[in-house]
């Protein structure tokens, strides 16, 4: 396993890094971490589009991009995302390694401070950004929005969460609404981007084979001068349904969709995490799980029927593409390998197989850049960094009976269902 | 046996090459330091190839969505599923069908050699029967109905439509519900023992690998093949489009289009992929002055894209995307390439598109998974990846101002849009 080396460079700010010479490519991130609101959702996600395309020393989206473009097609994106009540905004920068630049240019280093450019120097004048960038990313964030319902298994997993997490923070979407959208103005970013210095708690993570040395340097000198005040983040977690929600659509499609969300009772940091991770693989998470064996392929109901566990919340997710006429034979056929892992009724071959694609999974992550990058960022708020064979090990002591408990903590929670009716009109 | 070193200077990397005495060609890509491993073998089969001959026989025609059905079906012998197997080794396996091909494959940070034998294993063992053929309907049958709701897929196979008159790159690689319910297991045999001839075939294993290790295992799994002329027809394809237009409503909240452009399908070496690429790049990336203007009129966003879409008899390069206004961002893409073939490129333009082509060949070459696929795709159009990477290099600006006058013919373009009920586009 690469090592990592993490380091205070200021409050709440951390830069960690990842020496590795196999790689043709580097990546440098800096994951900017605030409590999930309704308030600044929106603000914060524009302002992450806002910030990627351009900055003080390159002002628009073009000489951005031309610059990023001689750096051998580096590039510099943002990413929203929520990890349980948290929101984090991530602006990576990524090139090929200096070794193979034709004209011996210095792309880590380039990539580094501009990525640096981007978070510090952004296009600003008189105390507000340009009002044609924040017109620009606020089009783009909109469309953005729109076009998850495009996807229709999206769709019914956000619908899912919406509904199943209605009273939570999490149930807040990662860009926030179109209407907090609509509200920022270049003034109002212009405090956001601010806020965002001063509260974040930021954690960057590098991993290539140059020096990183200058990068850190750079992102601790300009923190210092920003007068941090870190937001406290909380996470919460419903450990337990008392009652199924059901909550249906009707669209015109020529498939639906059927997910189901279920409260484990089980979270990070909970001792039995590990095996609420192998009792969901074993259900859902490879080709040799019960969902794929029976529902798929015994009873030929769908194409995909997968389980999924998010550890933060302690949520697990069950979802599958069916006939309209047979979602009710889907739902009795999920329940059933559920009742069944309850009772007990798991193989030995059904433990070992999913033990060894789990492992699998986790070795694997190791041969890629971003495998190692996100290694590492899902494990931000653990406390502390495991390596791949802690966790491999976690996951092969986990016993029959650790699963069997696990699922016995299973609540059923909400049922989505996105029902078809007729064929699509031509 | 004889086995080539083929190297790059600049990718500091080689690989190597070699037939083997059953038939089959043989890649092995090692990457020092890693721990996983990537093998896929694949057939020069896919879902255009509907109708064919071997050894001058009769001329066999057979139902579309053929070639991914068998895919599905090559996963089960008479002792049970491949999958299963698999799952006693701990590698994650999977299979894919594209119009020009189909390949298994694996990946595995453990027991390479237990994996490798059984992808060897199953792809030369065909078990069909009426039974699990018809076991495979309902599965299939959900994942063309998935496909049947996906926007992005409904506006590629509309434009295609409109692209081709005859060539059956216009039809769903899996076929449709009708189409599959004709299918049989001696349909799947015959299509079998026509392409999955390891003649026909090729492998590659990239990563936490050997070539002894892969021959070792390639002798003893391999039953020589003897090998057969396949010939596959495909009916006469004019060189225009079928129609300018098409547009289909859909449950969606923002339009899709594809802009697609019929070009001339012979096959083309590495030299001329490297030039089109490279044009492409300087037309359409977001460095390019045609994106910022499509940018700054709001006609597209950041999914907007660009493809080289080529195999057997077809070639096209389709623009696509989300877009409030499709028609006016397709009448902009085409004013924009009339004004660029009458005017000229721009040679800052072309060096800076040059470097950041090169940067992605580069950086693909970390992946196994990318590696092991890229060689099988270049194995089946006749190409060579590290002689890509030097054309790639060595392309200069007249080279891709000559390939632009060759392409891209605005007169020769059909777009393909897909809409909400009751947007205007």
């Amino acid at each position: 396993m690469s090592n990592i080396n993490r380091q205070r460079l200021a409050d709440n700010v951390y830069f960690n890094s990842v020496r590795d010479s196999r790689f043709k490519t580097m990546k440098l991130s800096a994951n900017l971490i605030v409590p999930l609101s309704e308030k600044t959702a929106s603000a914060n996600a524009l302002l992450a589009g806002v910030l990627s395309r351009s900055c003080e020393k390159y002002p628009d989206f073009t000489a951005l991009s031309k610059k990023l473009s001689s750096l051998y097609g580096a590039d510099l994106t943002v990413n929203v995302t929520k990890a349980g009540d948290r929101q984090v905004i991530t602006i990576s920068a990524s090139g090929i390694d200096d070794r193979y630049a034709l004209d011996n240019e210095s792309i880590t280093e380039e990539l580094s401070l501009l990525l640096c450019s981007a978070i510090f120097e952004p296009n600003i004048k008189d105390g507000k950004f340009a009002d044609g960038e924040v017109e620009q990313e606020r089009r783009q964030l909109l469309e953005v929005i729109d076009s998850e319902f495009n996807d229709k298994r999206i769709y019914a997993n956000s619908q899912l969460i919406k509904n199943m997490c209605a009273d939570e923070v999490y149930g807040i979407k990662r860009y926030g609404t179109v209407g907090q959208i609509n509200a920022v103005t270049p003034v109002s970013l212009y405090e956001t981007w601010q806020e965002l210095l001063k509260t974040a708690t930021v954690e960057i993570i590098y991993v290539g084979d140059s020096e990183p040395d200058k990068a850190a340097e750079v992102f601790k000198n300009t923190f210092s001068k920003v007068g941090r005040a870190p937001q406290k983040i909380s996470n919460t977690v419903v450990r337990s349904a008392d009652k199924v929600k059901r909550v249906t659509e009707e669209m015109e499609l020529s498939q639906s969709k059927l997910v189901m969300g279920f409260r484990t009772g089980i979270a990070t940091g909970d001792s039995d995490c590990a095996a609420a991770s192998l009792m969901c693989a074993v259900l859902g998470g490879t080709a040799s799980s019960k969902l794929f064996c029976n529902v798929r392929e015994k009873q030929s109901l769908c194409y995909y029927c997968s389980s999924r566990f998010d550890r933060q919340k302690g949520i697990m997710i069950v979802d599958s593409g069916v006939e309209g006429d047979n979602i009710e034979k889907a739902e009795q056929g999920i329940l059933k390998e559920i009742e069944d892992m309850k009772n007990g009724n798991i193989s030995d071959f059904e433990i070992e197989s999913a033990k060894m694609a789990v492992v699998n999974a986790y070795r694997s992550s190791n041969d890629t850049v971003s495998g190692i990058e996100n290694w590492y960022a899902s494990q931000l708020f653990d406390g502390k960094f495991k390596t791949i064979e802690e966790r491999s090990e976690e996951i092969n002591n986990v016993t029959k009976e650790e699963i069997i408990r696990a699922a016995n903590k299973l609540t059923p929670d909400t049922i989505y269902v996105l029902k078809n009716t007729q064929g699509v009109k031509e | 046996m004889n086995i080539t070193e083929i190297k790059s200077e600049r990718a500091h990397d080689s690989y190597y090459k070699l037939k083997h005495s059953s038939g089959l060609t043989i890649y092995v890509y090692p990457k020092e330091g890693y721990r996983s491993a990537y093998a896929i073998i694949g057939t020069n089969y896919g879902s255009v190839n509907t109708c064919f001959s071997v050894d001058g026989g009769d001329k066999i025609t057979v139902p579309d969505g053929i070639a991914h059905y068998l895919e599905h079906k090559l996963f089960e012998s008479e002792e049970g599923d491949a999958f299963a197997r698999y799952a006693k080794t701990g590698a994650s396996a999977n299979a894919y069908t594209s119009f020009e091909k189909t390949c298994y494959l694996f990946s595995c940070t453990d027991k390479f050699e237990e994996s490798f034998e059984i992808l060897l294993d199953f792809v030369q063992d065909p078990y069909f029967t009426p039974e699990t053929v018809a076991k495979e309907q309902g599965i299939i049958g959900q994942e063309i109905k998935m496909y049947d709701d996906s926007p992005d897929w409904r506006v590629m196979f509309n434009m295609l439509g409109n692209m081709y008159h005859n060539h059956p790159v216009k039809i769903d690689i899996a076929g449709t519900v009708e189409s599959i319910a004709e299918i049989t297991a001696e349909k799947l045999y015959d299509c079998y023992n026509a392409f999955y001839n390891l003649n026909n075939m090729a492998l590659c294993a990239a990563g936490n690998v050997t070539v002894g290790q892969v021959l070792a295992v390639c002798d003893k799994m391999l039953k020589p093949c003897e090998k057969h002329e396949i010939t596959n027809y495909f009916e006469d394809e004019p060189k225009e489009i079928v129609a300018p237009y098409v547009e289909q409503s859909f449950p969606v909240m923002v339009p899709i289009f594809n802009l697609g452009f019929k070009e001339d399908p012979e096959p083309i070496d590495e030299k001329k992929l490297a030039q089109t690429d490279i044009l492409l790049s300087m037309l359409a990336s977001p460095t390019s002055a045609l994106y910022r203007r499509l940018m700054d009129e709001n006609l597209i966003n950041s999914s907007f894209s660009y493809e080289l879409f080529e195999g057997p008899g077809y070639r096209a390069v389709i623009f696509g995307g989300e877009s409030r206004a499709p028609r006016q961002a397709a009448e902009l893409i085409k004013q924009y390439i009339a004004k660029v073939k009458s005017e000229g490129l721009d040679k800052e333009d072309f060096e800076i598109a040059k470097k950041s082509v090169y940067g992605d060949v580069i950086s693909s070459l970390n992946n196994v998974g990318s590696i092991a696929n890229t060689i099988e795709a270049y194995h089946f159009n006749g190409n060579e990846l590290f002689k890509y990477i030097d054309a790639v290099a060595g392309t200069g600006f007249e080279d891709v101002a000559n390939r632009l006058s060759e392409m891209l013919d605005v007169n020769n373009c059909t777009l393909s849009v897909v809409k909400p009920e009751n947007a205007e586009v």
